[in-house]
């Protein structure tokens, strides 16, 4: 039942120059003297939470390019330190809030891995997500990662939204294809209480619109060699996002800053989502103790999300039992519906029952 | 020892809902000090929370009042609360036999409305003199002359010194309780006599056994006497009589005239019925009183258990709740779809609510409820006759001569430009006219015969909005006659339900079937495979809709800070999904067992 200590590191930079209305991150509008405390408490929490070095850091947000030139070579001076040889470190930005003297910066100190908020390429469409790019400086921004050298780009792909047309998804998967970069992350828009969206009573397209949208996505996609290696997330071959997996694989992983959460094998702590306490260094705000049923839950729940599924032999490792011996009725139920199937000793979803994950998680949860 | 009927006054007050029945009872209570101000709830008299919340009275009760007349005379009322509901005709009637006179309250705003009218007739059947009472005259809409001719002119009842009263703010209830001393008679009846005394209500008590709330008409019983119960032909030897004032007072004895209450060690309170007389067994009366009834409940329905596991509690809390109801009939039924559950009969619609509104809210079951049926009476092939009160039981087809369903006397009363609709709504139910009458310049009432079936299926309700909320309705059980008839059933993925079977008309089958499918893909979530929900008389589906299966049922983001979250919604989504019933493996909620009921117009 023992775990490797975590390899991977989340932060969170929790500042935004624009507030989008779907989201339900941890974020505030960017403020400077906001963002040198935050830096500052960020490193004393790395410092409190035992920070060694890690093979995958992740800097997402809230907008990390949001930072100055001058808090974002701080903050990337003191995690590079914290990387592995050979390690990916990815940092999340947004077209407009990135320039070519912050990709410089990128460069100099490691990052090797850049996903872009690119959402859609239809202005109409842009607007109604309340974004205020165009498609033509996502393109921009991504010839200029490649000419630093950064050549892992992903595109975040929003569809489902209100309004949105079967023309106007057609139109995203041209724009997003034509940039050929290897990785997408395509998100249908859910609505989460709180946000702007919701508040505002705002409808997204009804399942099967969405659900008929994603399958013309994902055959696009399919098409141009892209592989679904989880729910929402394509890549060309090597190209997966390793900090990514470790969620997916249930493995540990450590996360700082506001809202960010850890995972140390044997209990999940969430930071608190105030900044007013998090600069007060009154970072963490639930510590949960996870059980046998709740660890297994936790594995299946995040698993189950990897088209490739699970190895019956790390669950075994993992647990200490076969998955058989406690699943196995479960499991012949899903899968005389077509929702779970074992293939070279691995237990993984179809295709189907990756489209309903809820419902196999149900079946599978005590 | 007994008051001397003299100085007696049993009531009861005859009123339409909202009219202002438990309001004028509370002022009464009031003027006379029974209850002082600060103790008072508001209305009293309706002492389940329920009735108070529904402002309708369920449960007979009844209170002694002492009031010093102008005459110097120290009076005793006894006022006899009485429900206001079609679903208890007969405990209405019941109650009035227990009394001499009766207040009838009618809103001056309003005029009278058909219940009323109802509960009127009785009180005249039972030749009570009646008291009218024009209330609210202090509201600006007041019509309280309008009110008073209407009452002389349909009623026939002298109206020219009917009491004008504010029972809200206590205006003319003084005048009232003096007319009640010199315009109601004082009971007859002699001490001498033997025991008559007419049991008009009745509730449990765990440390004495049943209460009795009996009126003396002739005679006297006391502690020690043995009765004798003469229509279940059972002795009870009495261990306790008194008034309730409202707590109770007891006394030595009951005697002629007198109301009260009596505990004789009685266990089951279905041995006890409305109307029952008592007498005593050494030295009994001849006869009993006239006009009891052995009342029989009008409509069935299934109560099961949404977890099986409820089932021991339900079966308890049926058991406590028929304690005090005598009416609610019950026994254990089994149902392939629901498991094991109850097949209940109820006096009516209301009562049907009001039980479960208990069963959940007292005894916090969760419950699903079968549509409501009546008994059909079925004649089978090989001359046998059998009661059938779920519709699944319905023998086959080709076993059976004739189906006889329950038919009631309806009458509604409403403006006359509704006319039209109303025998519209009466046709399309399968009613028979029988008769159409003017009440007064602008009102008519009309009388049509009608399958009880088709009232218990939204009726009512779609009454009401044809006519804007102004008609009222009134019913009783007539005959059984021989109808066109058909059990309709329900088929989820190819499995029949028996819950959801229905006896239909035959003719109207097609469409019933199709407005049920359709209701129910409405109803039914989404599963993960495509359900096709059919309907079907004696196999052969007449009607179709499909429910499409879910197509997604994911979260699209989960990364590290998501999990946690993530995991205690799929915690509590799986609560929820405990609580649904699962048919085969299709999840059905409650409401769709009730779907064969609630059909709206356009579907």
């Amino acid at each position: 039942m023992t775990l490797p200590k975590p390899d991977s590191l989340y932060v969170h930079i929790p500042f935004c120059t624009h507030i989008c209305p779907y989201c339900d991150f941890a974020k505030v509008l960017y403020r400077p003297e906001w963002a040198k405390a935050y830096l500052k408490w960020l490193k004393e929490e790395a410092a409190q939470r035992d920070c060694g070095l890690f093979s995958t850091l992740f800097v997402g947000g809230g907008t990390p390019s949001a930072l100055s030139e001058e808090e974002l070579e701080d903050l990337l001076s003191f995690l590079s330190k914290h990387l592995k040889e050979g390690g990916e470190f990815s940092l999340e930005a947004n077209p407009e809030s990135l320039s070519e003297s912050k990709i410089a910066l990128l460069r100099k100190y490691g990052v090797n891995r850049v996903s872009l908020g690119a959402q859609s390429s239809v202005p109409a469409s842009l607007k109604t997500l309340g974004r205020n790019h165009d498609f033509a400086l996502v393109a921009e921004r991504v010839r200029q990662l490649r000419d630093a050298g950064i050549t892992n780009i992903s595109l975040d792909w929003m569809y489902g939204f209100p309004s949105q047309s079967e023309e106007d998804l057609r139109q995203d998967i041209d724009a997003f294809l034509s940039l050929k970069v290897p990785h997408l992350s395509a998100y249908s828009l859910i609505l989460e209480p709180g946000t702007s969206y919701a508040v505002k009573g705002v409808k997204p397209l009804s399942d099967d619109m969405q659900q008929s949208y994603f399958e013309t996505l994902r055959d696009a996609l399919a098409q141009e060699g892209y592989e679904r290696y989880e729910v929402s997330n394509f890549a060309l071959s090597g190209y997966r996002c390793r900090h990514n997996l470790t969620y997916w694989k249930d493995l540990p992983y450590i996360g700082i800053g506001v809202g960010a959460a850890g995972y140390l094998g044997e209990s999940r702590y969430t930071n608190t989502r105030s900044l007013g306490l998090y600069l007060e260094g009154r970072y963490e705000e639930e510590v949960e103790h996870l059980d046998e049923s709740s660890l297994l839950e936790d594995y299946f729940l995040t698993n189950l999300r990897l088209t490739e599924g699970f190895k019956e032999s790390d669950f075994k490792q993992r647990f200490g039992f076969s998955f058989s011996s406690r699943y196995q009725e479960r499991f012949d139920r899903l899968s005389s519906r077509g929702l779970l199937e074992q293939k070279q000793g691995s237990i993984r979803t179809t295709s189907r029952g990756l489209d309903l994950l809820d419902t196999v998680l149900l079946e599978l949860f005590d | 020892m007994s008051f001397n009927p003299k100085f007696i006054r049993n009531f009861s007050i005859i009123a339409h809902i909202d009219h202002g029945k438990s309001t004028l009872a509370d002022r009464i209570l009031e003027l006379t000090g029974t209850v002082e101000k600060r103790e008072m709830k508001d209305q009293l008299l309706d002492s389940m929370d329920l009735e108070r919340e529904r402002g309708i009275t369920i449960k007979l009760n009844a209170v002694t009042i002492s009031y010093k007349a102008k005459d110097g005379n120290e009076y005793i009322f006894n006022l006899i609360d009485t429900p206001g509901h079609v679903d208890f005709t007969y405990e209405v009637s019941r109650s009035l036999a227990a009394c001499e006179g009766a207040l009838l309250v009618v809103d001056a705003t309003q005029g009278v409305q058909a219940q009323t009218l109802a509960n009127v007739y009785l009180a005249i059947d039972n030749d009570l003199e009646i008291l009218p009472v024009i209330n609210k005259v202090d509201l600006p809409s007041a019509q309280p002359e309008f009110v008073k001719d209407e009452i002389e002119n349909r009623v026939g009842i002298d109206c020219s010194s009917a009491c004008l009263v504010s029972a809200k703010t206590g205006l003319g209830v003084d005048e009232v309780l003096e007319r009640i001393v010199t315009d109601i008679p004082a009971p007859s009846g002699s001490v001498d006599n033997p025991l008559q005394a007419l049991i008009f209500d009745s509730y449990y008590d765990s440390y004495r056994g049943v209460i009795v709330m009996i009126r003396v008409k002739e005679g006297s019983v006391k502690v020690g006497d043995t009765i004798h119960l003469m229509q279940a032909n059972k002795d009870y030897l009495v261990t306790e009589v008194g008034i309730r004032t409202p707590s109770e007072l007891r006394t030595d004895s009951l005697s002629a005239g007198e109301v009260g209450y009596l505990a004789a060690q009685i266990k089951d309170i279905h041995d006890v019925h409305p109307g029952e007389t008592i007498t005593l067994r050494d030295a009994p009366a001849k006869e009993a009183l006239p006009g009891y009834r052995r009342i029989n409940p009008m409509v069935y329905c299934g109560l099961y258990p949404v977890d099986s596991k409820e089932y021991g509690a339900l079966k308890d809390a049926l058991e406590k709740l028929s304690l005090n109801d005598a009416s609610l009939l019950w026994e254990p039924e089994t149902s392939q779809a629901l498991g094991f559950g109850f097949r209940c009969g109820f006096l009516g619609l209301l009562h049907m609510d009001v039980v479960q509104e208990r069963l959940e809210r007292e005894y916090r079951l969760n419950l699903i409820l079968t549509a409501p049926s009546v008994i059909y009476h079925v004649k089978l092939t090989n001359g046998e006759e059998i009661a059938i009160d779920n519709p699944s039981r319905l023998p086959d087809l080709s076993t059976i001569a004739a189906i006889e369903e329950p038919y009631v006397k309806a009458d509604i009363m409403a403006p006359k430009e509704y006319v039209g609709p109303i025998m519209e709504l009466c046709q399309e139910k399968r009613g028979t006219y029988r008769d159409l009458v003017y009440f007064d310049d602008t009102r008519v009432i009309l009388t049509y015969d009608l399958p009880l079936s088709e009232i218990i299926f939204d009726f009512f309700d779609r009454l009401k909005s044809y006519t804007k909320g102004y008609a009222s309705l009134d019913y009783e059980l007539s005959d059984y006659r021989k109808g066109e008839l058909c059990k309709l059933d329900i088929l989820l993925n190819g499995q029949q339900i028996d819950a959801l079977s229905s006896i239909v008309y035959r003719p109207s089958a097609y469409h019933r079937g199709l407005a049920i499918v359709s209701r129910l893909k409405k109803i039914i979530p989404r599963q993960q495979f495509e359900v096709p929900v059919q309907a079907a008389i004696g196999g052969k589906v007449i009607a179709r809709a499909d429910i499409k299966s879910m197509r997604k049922d994911v979260l699209a983001k989960c990364y590290g800070g998501d999990i946690s979250r993530k995991k205690k919604l799929l915690e509590k989504q799986k609560e929820g999904k405990k609580r649904k019933n699962a048919i085969g493996s299709v999840q059905v909620p409650q409401e769709a067992f009730m779907a064969v009921l609630s059909i709206d117009d356009d579907e």
